[in-house]
């Protein structure tokens, strides 16, 4: 992983774990919003308004189901900031 | 300016729990200011004990939290509305983040809220805001989430 790569996804970390309101060092890339961290539709649906917000893109609410862990995430916002990594 | 009655026509709430008596400015998609008068005749002063202090009348945070709320709802409605869109089933207020409380509402105070949009989706609104008492700011909410959800879940439970 790049510096970039890993920079950004700590970011992403931080803003999941804010909302999940865990420590963000138990997030990992593949533990599981709900089954992991005891996530709800209600903060799924936070975590990409406040990702919308922080990259000023926006993030159709089809691509809800996908973003089950950090690495999800990251591909999804990477897909519509179009990050080249 | 919409009155009370046109606001019935808009939120779903009803006495006691509207919580929002008159919308002084509106623009669709973007922001709201929304007016509520505390009175000493709301329910929720009934049956205080005399000889109480000042600080007992104070209008509960919850409430105040929920009157902002519906500020919000009419913002969100109206927004729809004014996009020829309809939002179906039962608003779910979703979250609050960073709310602060600076002040109190007390009998005779009019409760101003402003509330601003953050993000607009078919199914669901992300919106701040402030509840002002004259040039007091009393309250201040960084985020609310707002969803919209088919009534049919609801009766259902929640699915997790």
């Amino acid at each position: 992983m790049t510096q970039v790569m890993s920079n950004r996804m700590n970011e992403l970390r931080e803003v999941v774990a804010e909302v999940l309101e865990v420590e963000p060092e138990e997030i990992t890339e593949t533990s599981h919003f709900i089954d992991d961290h005891d996530a709800d539709s209600l903060r799924a649906i936070e975590i990409l308004a406040r990702l919308e917000k922080m990259y000023k893109i926006e993030i159709p609410q089809t691509e809800l189901p996908k973003m089950e862990n950090l690495r999800a995430v990251y591909d999804v916002v990477k897909q519509y900031a179009g990050w080249q990594d | 300016m919409l009155d009370y009655a046109d606001l019935t026509a808009i939120l779903p709430h009803r006495h006691p729990i509207l919580q929002v008596d008159r919308v002084l400015e509106v623009e669709p998609g973007r922001r709201v200011v929304a007016t509520k008068a505390v009175s000493g005749s709301e329910p929720c002063f009934a049956g205080l004990a005399d000889g109480l202090p000042q600080s007992a009348y104070a209008y509960p945070a919850s409430l105040i939290v929920e009157s902002l709320g519906q500020a919000g709802a009419v913002l969100w409605l109206l927004t729809a509305r004014a996009a020829g869109e309809t939002t179906e089933g039962t608003l779910v207020f979703g979250a609050a983040r960073d709310f602060e409380f600076l002040g109190a509402a007390y009998p005779g105070d009019v409760m101003r809220h402003e509330v601003v949009v953050e993000s607009l989706k078919t199914n669901s609104a992300v919106m701040r805001g402030e509840t002002w008492v004259g040039d007091r700011r009393i309250a201040v909410v960084g985020s609310m989430l707002a969803v919209a959800r088919p009534d049919t879940e609801l009766a259902a439970g929640p699915t997790g």
